[in-house]
């Protein structure tokens, strides 16, 4: 990078705040380290430090809480990253009107716990809410089990305020929970990977803290029977906030035993009660044993726990499927995966058909073309049924054999049109994405 | 626009007909009067020829006939749009769904239909309804507005408050693109491959393509429903309540709000029941789980009494629940009671700002020598002001729009917006820069750029601009024709 760049950063955002050489081993991803590290401190500034990136042709990669950065391709070319730690504020909070604007470097625990102590939240429960930041949770789309009843962050964004490649601030949406005045930019954002902006600030409706909440584990010893608990739990009145479908392996995590249905309730004691015996009754019926229920702060832990399942892990991927196919995609995909003598685990939002499985990189590390036969299969098997899957974490060596995302036939076109016009430079987060986005 | 001549026109009728059949091409001016305008009959413009395909085979070819002669074209459902967005402005091809109305699919174990654009919102709910399921989106236009039209506009309707708006049920599309491509954006199941198409192009007023197929969900009706009327001697109270309702944690599926004049207009019309004497009233309802439906309930009534209403009363079964929504989705029509014409407006505010919005907007019908009438989503902070005029009188309709413009100002200096469900299209064109910035605006042109380049898909809509062919005022209010057959109401 040349020294007349890395000045005028400096000058941008402050000396402390521009990282280079040995300071940059954090951001580190697929063994390629970027030019600099840049940490504005303002929305102005993140206009300022684009603008220097798009003058010099120089690729941006967005960096929330870092808990994403491995998914996608690596940048093709190096370039800066643009931390947002910096922009932690919580800017407003009426709880009256259910909605909060937040800088998008907060993280998840912060923004939540502030939340908390008005008798609010933001209903969404992604993994290591600790660390993920609000920014990066938008643009990677990601979720957690209660999005069976409360939804994705496509559902709770109203608004939402974004540096584009040319360094202009954007905002799309507003601060109301209606609002169809334009174009809905913020789903546009929203899953975008950092490709098509740099999202700066964010509003979100909010939700009233549920006064109780129970996590309900059934025990089956068949995947089918569990699979045809859902169905029933399904077509019932009960109103549960996740139905979580988990295999022996995934099960173990939570010192159970066998196929467990993790099925969540919220709301008036006498509501959560009334369901919780609704639903012995209705998994009864199919063969399901009640196990010792779970603490809600259990939640973020199964949205990856396939991931966690194993000391070394080789490849994760995401099946978006049917309800309906749920329960045999396990099945078969576990099959598949054991034909080849390799030990996966898996766990699915049931109620929704999002499926989640890891294969295990066991004592000996595994040849990546086993590895990628069994991904290759799964995905045909999601696409079989109508379905797609995405190549959620892997090594590089798997991700050159195995397509990181699907491809998204036709639709594609668009997609590559929008990027041209947002960002005709190609500079944010190149190649990382989708049809080579 | 492009001019056409008698030879030309006669040309591009017999290939439409070749297209569509010889039953589904209108040209004569008679017939096209019919399709002058939308709900919002304060616009007209004449189309060149209306079109009614039955298949996306039919669009694709129509679309890719407009291109190769470069006439405009522009998709119309039902018609009961209230910012003119499927109107002509330019002449060309008005693309008419109607024809394709058909439920496709319905797949009760994964509780999604995949539906035709045409389908009239209800008969959704219709079909599934036996199964104990139902389409959550109510606009209350939803007997006569179809799924294409609350796509383009993103409906919501009163239950929206728990339910979410269109958007939120809808999961993919099969479009025509503005070339004429037929293109799948989203599909049957969760996350989206790549971008969030589907999203972006619900509520794109019909700008981005036209929706041939549509995959939404279907719910469980709840189990249970319970509806409170509260009765407000003033109305600054009822806002405060609603405020108090959603601060204790109470998420209720619609709260409505029926102000003084609106209840006379009611009362005289349909004698729901509401006291006439009262400032306002809330319509509360509540959906879900039969066991706690009490609880709630009283929750609700301490709420509102602690707030000061005066009367609180329960729906104690289902007819007296009707006859308290009668009054509520009927109170447009009911406006008829007492002026000869009015015009609806749209905004949306933060809830906790409704006093005060509520104030200014009463100074401001004032000062203009007006009258309103308030009947609206307060839980969402989606107003519904009605101003109310005489056509004849001259000036009226001039003082109208220039009201109406202000209330927009105020919506959008609280931090709110200028449409929560009736869109921009030609109405309010020149409002957006109320609420967006001109870097906003030219984001939101590039990716139209990315979706329609050639501008030919229903050109004029959305971004400030002159409104060339169209006709404005001042013309006497004409109520829209479904509206005379009593088929639809005004929201």
């Amino acid at each position: 990078m040349p020294d007349a760049l890395l000045e005028k950063l400096r000058a941008s955002v402050g000396p402390p705040n521009v990282l280079t050489g040995i300071e940059l081993s954090s951001y580190v991803v697929e063994g390629r380290t970027p030019e600099a590290a840049v940490f504005p401190g303002s929305v102005e500034e993140v206009a300022a430090v684009i603008g220097l990136a798009a003058e010099a042709g120089r690729p941006v990669t967005p960096w929330g809480g870092g808990t994403a950065a491995s998914v996608g391709m690596p940048a093709a070319r190096a370039g800066l990253v643009l931390g947002l730690r910096r922009l932690g504020r919580l800017l407003e909070h009426e709880p009256g009107d259910l909605t909060a604007t937040v800088e998008a470097g907060m993280t998840v625990e912060a923004f939540q716990t502030a939340l908390r102590s008005r008798g609010q939240w933001v209903s969404l429960d992604p993994a290591d809410a600790d660390r993920a930041t609000v920014g990066g949770v938008l643009a990677t789309n990601a979720s957690g089990p209660r999005r069976h009843l409360y939804g994705t962050a496509r559902d709770l964004l109203i608004g939402v305020t974004v540096v584009t490649a040319d360094g202009a601030v954007v905002r799309g949406g507003g601060k109301v929970v209606k609002n169809v005045a334009g174009y809905d930019l913020p789903k546009l954002f929203v899953g975008s990977y950092g490709t098509l902006g740099v999202i700066v600030e964010a509003t979100v409706k909010l939700r009233p803290l549920p006064e109780h909440e129970r996590l309900v584990c059934i025990r089956f010893d068949r995947l089918k029977d569990a699979g045809a608990a859902v169905k029933s739990v399904m077509a019932s009145d009960l109103i549960p906030n996740a139905i979580e479908l988990l295999d022996a392996t995934v099960s173990t995590m939570l010192s159970a035993t066998g196929t467990t249905l993790v099925v969540g309730f919220d709301g008036l004691r006498e509501q959560v009660d009334w369901q919780c015996a609704e639903l012995a009754r209705l998994a009864g019926a199919c063969g399901g044993q009640a196990a010792p229920s779970l603490q809600a702060d259990t939640w973020p832990r199964l949205a990856m726990a396939p991931r966690a399942a194993f000391s070394a892990t080789a490849a994760v991927m995401t099946l978006a499927v049917l309800p309906s196919q749920v329960a045999e995609m396990m099945e078969r995909g576990a099959d598949v995966a054991r034909a080849r003598g390799l030990n996966t685990a898996w766990a699915a939002h049931a109620g929704i058909g999002v499926v989640r499985a890891a294969i295990a990189a066991d004592v000996a590390p595994r040849e990546p073309a086993a590895i990628a036969a069994v991904l290759v299969e799964w995905r045909e098997m999601a696409h079989a049924g109508g379905g797609h899957a995405t190549l959620e974490w892997a090594p590089l060596a798997v991700k050159s054999q195995v397509p990181v995302w699907d491809d998204p036939g036709a639709a594609g076109r668009i997609m590559e049109r929008i990027k041209a016009q947002l960002d005709p430079q190609n500079i944010l987060n190149p190649g990382r994405f989708v049809a080579g986005i | 626009m492009k001019t056409l001549t008698a030879s030309g026109k006669g040309e591009i009728r017999r290939v439409l007909e070749a297209i569509v059949g010889p039953g589904g091409v209108l040209s004569d001016p008679d017939e096209l009067m019919v399709y002058e305008s939308d709900g919002l009959t304060l616009f007209r413009a004449l189309a060149d020829f209306v079109v009614f395909p039955t298949s996306a085979e039919h669009v694709s070819a129509i679309v890719k006939l407009a291109n190769r002669e470069n006439l405009p074209f522009v998709a119309r459902g039902a018609g009961t749009g209230l910012s003119g967005g499927c109107l002509p402005t330019e002449g060309g091809i008005v693309i008419s769904l109607m024809r394709m109305n058909r439920v496709l699919e319905v797949d009760y174990d994964n509780q999604i239909a995949v539906v035709e654009p045409g389908l009239v919102n209800l008969h959704l709910s219709w079909k599934v309804g036996p199964r104990g399921y139902y389409y959550a989106p109510d606009p209350s236009s939803q007997q006569a507005c179809t799924i294409g039209g609350n796509i383009a506009n993103n409906s919501g309707g009163p239950h929206t408050l728990k339910y979410g708006v269109t958007t939120n049920h809808v999961l993919g599309l099969e479009v025509v693109m503005p070339d004429g491509d037929i293109v799948w954006l989203g599909g049957k199941t969760r996350e989206a491959c790549g971008y969030d198409l589907a999203g972006v192009f619900v509520g794109s007023e019909g700008t981005f393509g036209i929706a041939t197929k549509v995959v939404v969900r279907i719910l469980k009706k709840p189990q249970a429903v319970k509806t409170v009327l509260a009765v407000f001697d003033e109305i600054d109270r009822a806002s405060a309540a609603v405020s108090a309702i959603i601060g204790r944690g109470l998420v209720p599926a619609a709260i409505e709000m029926i102000d003084h004049l609106t209840i006379q207009a009611v009362e005289d019309a349909f004698n729901c029941g509401y006291p006439r004497d009262a400032d306002a009233a809330l319509l509360i309802e509540l959906d879900g789980l039969a066991v706690g439906m009490e609880v709630q309930a009283e929750r609700i009534v301490e709420a509102c009494r602690d707030a000061g209403a005066r009367e609180i009363r329960t729906a104690k079964d289902e007819a007296e629940r009707q006859l308290l929504w009668k009054g509520r989705k009927s109170a447009f029509g009911a406006y008829g009671r007492v002026s000869p014409a009015y015009m609806v407006m749209d905004g949306v505010i933060p809830r906790t700002k409704l006093p005060y919005v509520l104030r200014r907007v009463n100074e401001i019908v004032a000062a203009a020598g007006l009258r309103v009438g308030n009947v609206f989503h307060a839980g969402d902070g989606n107003l519904h002001p009605n101003l109310l005029y005489d056509p004849r009188k001259p000036g009226d309709e001039a003082r109208v729009l220039a009201a109406g413009a202000e209330i927009m100002k105020v919506c959008a200096e609280v931090g709110g917006s200028i449409s929560g469900e009736h869109g921009i299209g030609l109405e309010k064109s020149d409002f957006m820069p109320f609420i967006f910035s001109a870097a906003d605006l030219a984001l939101m042109q590039r990716l139209k750029n990315a979706f329609n380049p050639t501008g030919l898909c229903n050109p004029g809509k959305i971004f400030p601009t002159k409104k060339s062919c169209v006709e404005v005022g001042p013309v006497a209010y004409r109520p829209h024709a479904i509206e005379e057959k009593g088929l639809a109401q005004r929201f």
